[in-house]
């Protein structure tokens, strides 16, 4: 029998749980709008860029002989590892963190160690995991903060990494984070970045008007469609990087709201069962009462 | 009248995306003009101005962007740069500040390499580009109307 002090001071305080999180369900589902409106500005870019490079693609072709697409024996890997600053967002981080463990486990397979693993880093909550695995931490990204959505933080990170790739200090470049598919629905993933793979020829992109082009003669490529391919690959490398950031941002706020509905929800029955044990026993200590001063009546008369 | 669809897309947002008469824009190898029906055409722009006209003998609208690609089809001037603002959206403070650090930095010319001395004065330029057509922009007339 629990004492009834006790009772209403829990009550208080779950009552108090629940307020914080129902706050905190609320801010996410506000950042998440947010997040999806940027990512809504962001697309056309996109589709320019991935546009154009199709368009290019039947022009240039395929040339191996790139520095981007150079296809090396894999010695050592860069990862671009997206996670939140926060926690209090369900599982997100630990799906994310989970990819390279697989990874890890998947070099150590194949003879590396984590020596050959370099790591750039968005995110506390990634770069305190890695640092208590005592992994290499190229760079960590944290100003300005991924919630900034800066486009600039994607150019540097993406010069960081072709840098990182083509000065050979990393045979591949690979991206972890998480897609955001749906309000319910964000799944880690874990793609090559670098060397560039992108399907060039299948005329890939969403351009508004998808006609193909009618022949080469009479189209215009100045100056050379060359000089126009390397001009454009790092400004899509760019938008891939920040592709990733926005779907990741999207994907934490979605995580953090569901994980917080569920903390609301749980400590709303907590709340209600409690209240239901508080008035019983509150019910009880009455009759006893009533008993006893009965029972004391009855003495005296 | 004749027209062509003109489009200026950033990371942002889309700047710009109407039907206009004639366009003039940065290319690396030199500014380009755009009518409509243009032969399909594919390039890198340059930092600099856009100027767009939107009826014939109209005035003339500037635009400041930054690097980006360009691109002619089925009479739709698409330009994806990485930053772009119509003139009279621009804050000539931001741009005044800009030139002080570019002025700056070059003022310790000795001390860079070529590469910083090359983007201080990218930037130089792009400050007083903006200062320029900022300072020279009224708001915008209401355009609806006219034509």
């Amino acid at each position: 029998m629990a004492n009834i002090k006790e009772l209403r001071g829990r009550i208080r305080s779950v009552a108090n749980i629940a307020k914080i999180t129902r706050a905190m369900e609320m801010v996410a589902s506000m950042k998440l709008r947010r997040v999806q409106s940027r990512a809504l500005s962001f697309r056309p870019y996109t589709e320019e860029l991935q546009g154009l490079l199709g368009h290019l693609a039947e022009h240039v072709g395929h040339s191996p002989d790139r520095p981007l697409f150079q296809e090396r024996e894999i010695k050592s890997i860069g990862v671009m590892l997206f996670t939140s600053d926060r926690g209090l967002c369900g599982a997100y981080n630990a799906n994310v963190l989970a990819g390279v463990t697989r990874l890890r486990a998947d070099l150590k397979a194949r003879g590396l160690g984590d020596g050959s693993l370099k790591f750039f880093v968005v995110g506390r909550k990634g770069y305190s995991w890695l640092n208590r695995r005592g992994l290499h931490v190229e760079r960590y990204y944290a100003d300005p903060t991924l919630e900034a959505l800066d486009f600039a933080t994607a150019r540097l990170a993406s010069r960081d990494l072709v840098e990182a790739f083509t000065s050979a200090a990393v045979d591949e470049v690979r991206i972890m984070f998480t897609a955001f598919e749906s309000v319910v629905r964000f799944v880690p993933r874990d793609e090559r970045f670098l060397p560039v793979t992108v399907e060039l020829g299948d005329h890939a992109g969403g351009h508004q008007n998808g006609d193909r082009l009618k022949g080469e003669s009479g189209y215009l490529l100045e100056p050379s469609p060359h000089e126009i391919f390397s001009r454009i690959l790092p400004k899509y490398l760019e938008t891939v990087i920040f592709d990733a950031m926005l779907s990741s941002l999207a994907s934490e706020m979605a995580s953090r709201r569901m994980a917080m509905k569920g903390a609301t929800d749980a400590a709303t029955r907590m709340n209600k069962e409690l209240k239901r044990v508080y008035n019983r026993a509150r019910q009880e200590s009455i009759t006893k009462e009533l008993l006893d001063i009965v029972g004391g009546a009855n003495a005296v008369q | 009248m004749k027209t062509f669809r003109l489009r200026i897309v950033t990371p942002d947002r889309v700047v710009f995306d109407e039907a206009v008469r004639a366009v003039r824009f940065p290319g690396i190898d030199g500014s380009y003009g755009v009518l409509p029906n243009h032969a399909p055409l594919m390039t890198a722009t340059a930092p600099g101005i856009v100027y767009i006209t939107r009826t014939e003998g109209g005035a003339v609208e500037e635009m400041l962007i930054s690097d980006g690609f360009a691109e002619v089809r089925s009479n739709v001037l698409t330009i994806a740069a990485s930053a772009g603002e119509l003139a009279y959206e621009i804050d000539v403070d931001k741009y005044r500040e800009l030139e002080r650090q570019a002025r700056e930095k070059l003022a310790h010319r000795a001390e860079l390499v070529d590469e910083e001395i090359l983007v201080a004065e990218i930037q130089l330029r792009r400050a007083l580009l903006g200062q320029t057509l900022g300072g020279r922009s009224r708001a915008p007339a209401p355009h609806s109307d006219a034509h």
